[in-house]
């Protein structure tokens, strides 16, 4: 038998410190980077706006492209390389041209179309792609984007009380929203543009990051029966390590599948795998470093009533729990 | 071993009708030929539904355009717009168009495989509201010069436009650019230009305020045209004239009962004249609208060449029309699409139920288009696009073929990761992930559910995410044969100590692909389906099916070996 991280020891949670120091350095960052270069990219779907991928006959210049659409009277659009030297995406998120939009979204796009037709020629490039949003659009898709988020993290709240207890639940939330944060910072970070797939992978990391601490919090429930006079701590610790190779395997699998998306399955899926490989990252470090302290500090806070587990004798006594948080 | 039987019987069952449902099936496609006609065929297709963006596309949503007066009961408003666009669409031919009401306002046009998207934005958003009006014989417009030119000035609509074209001293006089206009024939349209100046020099005489005010801002872009209420203005000066006569004030200065309208179409001038666009004065009540239309087709222009649509009014608009073409013999009558005059024929006698139009230059496909939004029926009210996106067919393929390898190659790796850590047990794993997989793509495809860009995405993820449950149950076993326990035993605990885990992690993974599902759109649905069908079917294939391989493991080796695991 090929064994990993077998029956192994480890106190992680001693470190709790140290990862949430490291956790809001990078979160601090994050946020410094938005104070400094203001708020993430975001889609023409949640702006309005428009894009326009055009794929050329051979190589392109952006430089040229940008000031053919500055001629034309289309400012402030962005022109960016999109994988191959021949393709480009351009962008078109100026305030003053998406108010344009409100009389008809499709307007910008022709006028990019019919400029860069006007110095190119027609049969220099086609269009791949097209999107163009109205601004009352994008209001619309931003709005449901924060909901989905929300909602799930209700969903998720409702179902760990309604399966566990409000503890479980609310670490697990907690954990949630720690993963939210991080992953926001990393996209800032990254230069990722926000897209509704951006938020889908969001959403399904978060998913996957909540699953994470199920597993957990489910042998944390079924060490408690057993735990007798054994503290919180120590049980968490426990389980922890007992679930440490069911962990390295599945992060492992799903890394891998992850990574055959950002390195094959070509530039428009990029943003989403950039997403998903990092949040395998975060969703692991929040299931150890982040559910598990909150639930220690929750318990600390609010003990249980009966004293059948062993979870309310943590808050007096034992000397490792010094090392919780307990304010 | 009853139970294992059937077990068995179960999962091929299961296999059996995945395979059915993924099996090539005969289906009606619309394949558009080098004509640019479509035609219906059969061919023979894998039953898996690719999203726009996958198989490009277009995505339309639109919305009532209240720019152009208030519309009272909008949505009864929007329900006879779906019916008149789900009409054109269907004689559009696309495959499998989508046409529906989003909420209240909006409707969501999708028509796969289209690559023309300007005609096909066209078919979707032309109002189609045709109409049949007189031309004016009273020189209505040149009696109303002064009020219309005193009407922009006062709202200081030629203030702040400071085209080059506007100088006044370059303005050319009325005759001198007819002629060099009409370059083509130029001996008989030069004597109808004549027959327009004299026209407007009477004008002039009965109201002589508009020869002082030559450089009067409407009347400077205004020539005479080849018949009494026709017109022509440079096509550089459409834009500026248009705005004009958008303004509310400068139209209430048009003569009462009279409409101001442009042509269609632009008329090349002679060689370093640019192009004219006609202009027209019209009675502004029609004689009969588009409403009494019962048939309209396409057809090739017999005598001068190009194309016109013939077109046929029921019995009721066959009377009216007979009674007023009889009443306007020898006048023109413009006929009016959306508000511009498309051709303006002479009235030789009356016209019963039948009648053409004649286009001026436009190709088969525009003579079509026309006669399918006219057979379709004109839109209630103007629509205006919302959102708009579209793939063009070869980035959509791209897609496919690139995430196909990320799905190999996503597949390859978690193989050589299960066997090469489980051994045996990781081969099962593989099994029930093969299993997983046309699984998966088989509720997909029996379900109808679109595979988007973002779904083929989580179609790769997933093949990560699945082996989850079968590790879960595999480090159980691991700990009851660490605990010194039988084989059989261990299998048996394992499964049971995991499963609690398993359907926790599940339903979480659903309620959030529901949430998705409820709340995204197009792509980010699709992906949600992906989430949610394969949740499912790895519940099932771990579960089930590992369970299932490993009792016919046991089976076969009598429970005495220890498990490869």
């Amino acid at each position: 038998m090929l064994r990993i991280f077998h029956n192994t020891k480890y106190d992680f949670i001693k470190w709790w410190k140290v990862a949430a120091i490291a956790t809001l350095v990078f979160m601090g960052i994050g946020l410094a980077s938005f104070a400094v270069t203001g708020g993430v990219n975001y889609s023409v779907e949640f702006t309005g706006g428009t894009l326009v991928q055009l794929k050329f006959k051979e190589a392109g210049d952006a430089g040229k492209i940008r000031s053919v659409l500055e001629a034309a009277g289309i400012r402030g659009a962005e022109v960016q390389q999109f994988g191959a030297v021949d393709e480009f995406v351009i962008r078109a998120q100026e305030r003053s041209l998406v108010s344009q939009q409100a009389a008809g979204a499709e307007k910008v796009a022709d006028r990019i179309r019919v400029a860069l037709v006007a110095s190119f020629g027609e049969s220099a490039f086609t269009v791949v792609r097209k999107e163009s949003i109205s601004p009352k659009v994008g209001e619309e898709l931003s709005r449901n984007a924060i909901i989905a988020m929300i909602l799930v993290s209700i969903a998720t709240l409702i179902y760990l009380a309604f399966r566990f207890e409000w503890r479980f639940g609310v670490a697990a939330v907690v954990a949630t929203l720690h993963d939210t944060i991080v992953t926001i910072a990393f996209i800032k970070l990254l230069h990722l543009e926000v897209s509704l797939t951006v938020v889908a992978a969001i959403l399904t990391l978060l998913g996957y990051s909540t699953n994470d601490t199920i597993i957990i919090f489910d042998r944390v429930r079924e060490n408690l029966k057993t735990a007798g006079k054994d503290a919180l701590y120590n049980v968490l610790n426990r389980s922890i390590n007992d679930t440490l190779p069911r962990s390295i395997m599945t992060h492992a699998t799903t890394f891998a599948a992850a990574l055959a998306l950002l390195l094959f399955a070509g530039e428009v899926i990029r943003p989403f795998a950039w997403v998903m490989a990092f949040g395998i990252f975060v969703a692991t470090f929040s299931s150890i470093y982040v559910a598990a302290p909150v639930l220690l500090w929750i318990e600390a806070k609010f003990p249980r009533k009966a004293a059948s587990g062993a979870a309310a004798r943590n808050a007096s006594g034992d000397k490792r729990s010094s090392a919780v948080p307990t304010r | 071993m009853n139970s294992l039987r059937s077990r068995l019987l179960l999962i091929a069952a299961a296999i059996g009708l995945s395979v059915f449902a993924l099996f090539p099936r005969p289906t009606k496609v619309i394949e558009k030929k080098p004509d640019g006609t479509r035609v219906e065929t059969t061919k023979s297709l894998w039953p898996l539904k690719y999203g726009l963006d996958l198989q490009g596309g277009m995505h339309l949503a639109l919305e009532i355009d209240e720019s152009k007066g208030t519309v009272a009961d909008k949505k009864d408003a929007l329900g006879r717009a779906l019916k008149t666009i789900q009409n054109r669409i269907d004689q559009f031919g696309v495959s499998e168009p989508v046409v529906q009401l989003a909420g209240d306002d909006r409707i969501i046009v999708e028509l796969p495989g289209i690559d023309d998207q300007q005609r096909a934005q066209d078919v979707v958003q032309q109002s189609a509201f045709l109409q049949f009006q007189i031309v004016d014989k009273s020189n209505a417009l040149e009696k109303s010069l002064p009020r219309l030119d005193a009407a922009v000035r006062s709202q200081r609509l030629d203030v702040a436009v400071g085209a080059p074209t506007a100088v006044p001293g370059t303005t050319p006089s009325a005759a001198a650019p007819l002629s060099g206009l009409l370059s083509g024939d130029t001996s008989k349209k030069a004597a109808v230009g004549v027959v327009g100046k004299a026209d407007s020099t009477k004008a002039a005489a009965a109201a002589d305020s508009v020869a002082k005010d030559a450089n009067g801002p409407i009347t400077k872009m205004i020539q005479p045209g080849q018949f009494a209420g026709q017109y022509f203005v440079k096509q550089t000066d459409v834009a500026r004239l248009s705005r004009f006569l958008a303004d509310s004030v400068v139209r209430s200065a048009v003569a009462p009962g009279k409409v101001i309208r442009l042509g269609a179409d632009t008329i090349a001038g002679a060689p370093g004249q640019g192009a004219y666009r006609p202009l027209y004065v019209l009675d502004s009540k029609p004689i009969i609208t588009g409403e009494f239309l019962t048939d309209a087709k396409p057809n090739s222009n017999p005598l001068e060449g190009g194309y016109i649509v013939e077109f046929e009014f029921n019995a009721e608009g066959g009377r009216i029309f007979r009674r007023e073409t009889g009443r306007h013999v020898r006048d023109n009558m413009a006929v009016v699409l959306d508000d511009r005059v498309v051709t303006a024929p002479t009235i030789n006698s009356a016209i019963g139920r039948n009648g053409q139009i004649t286009l001026g230059g436009s190709g088969l496909q525009e003579a079509q288009d026309l006669a399918l939004v006219l057979r379709a029926g004109a839109l209630p009210v103007p629509l205006k696009v919302a959102d708009m996106r579209s793939i063009g067919a070869s980035l959509g393929q791209d897609s496919i073929d690139k995430g196909k390898l990320a799905f190999g190659i996503a597949i390859l790796m978690v193989v050589i990761i299960m066997v090469g850590y489980y051994r045996f047990s990781g081969v099962i794993a593989v099994v029930a992930l093969g299993l997983y997989i046309v699984f998966t793509l088989a509720a997909l495809a029996a379900f109808g559910a679109t595979l988007t860009l973002p779904g083929l995405a989580g179609l790769v993820l997933g093949v990560g995410i699945a082996v989850d449950a079968n590790v879960l149950i595999f480090e159980r076993i691991r700990e009851e044969m660490d605990r010194g326990k039988s084989s059989r035993l261990s299998i048996d605990e394992g499964f049971r100590h995991a499963l609690t885990a398993i359907v926790d992690t599940s339903v979480a993974t659903i309620l959030s692909g529901a949430v998705l599902y409820q709340y995204g759109t197009g792509p980010v649905r699709g992906f949600a389906v992906t989430l949610v069908v394969g949740v499912a079917a790895s519940l099932f294939t771990a579960i089930f099916v590992t369970r299932t391989l490993l009792l016919v493991w046991l089976d076969r080796t009598g429970g005495t070996k220890p498990l490869s695991i």
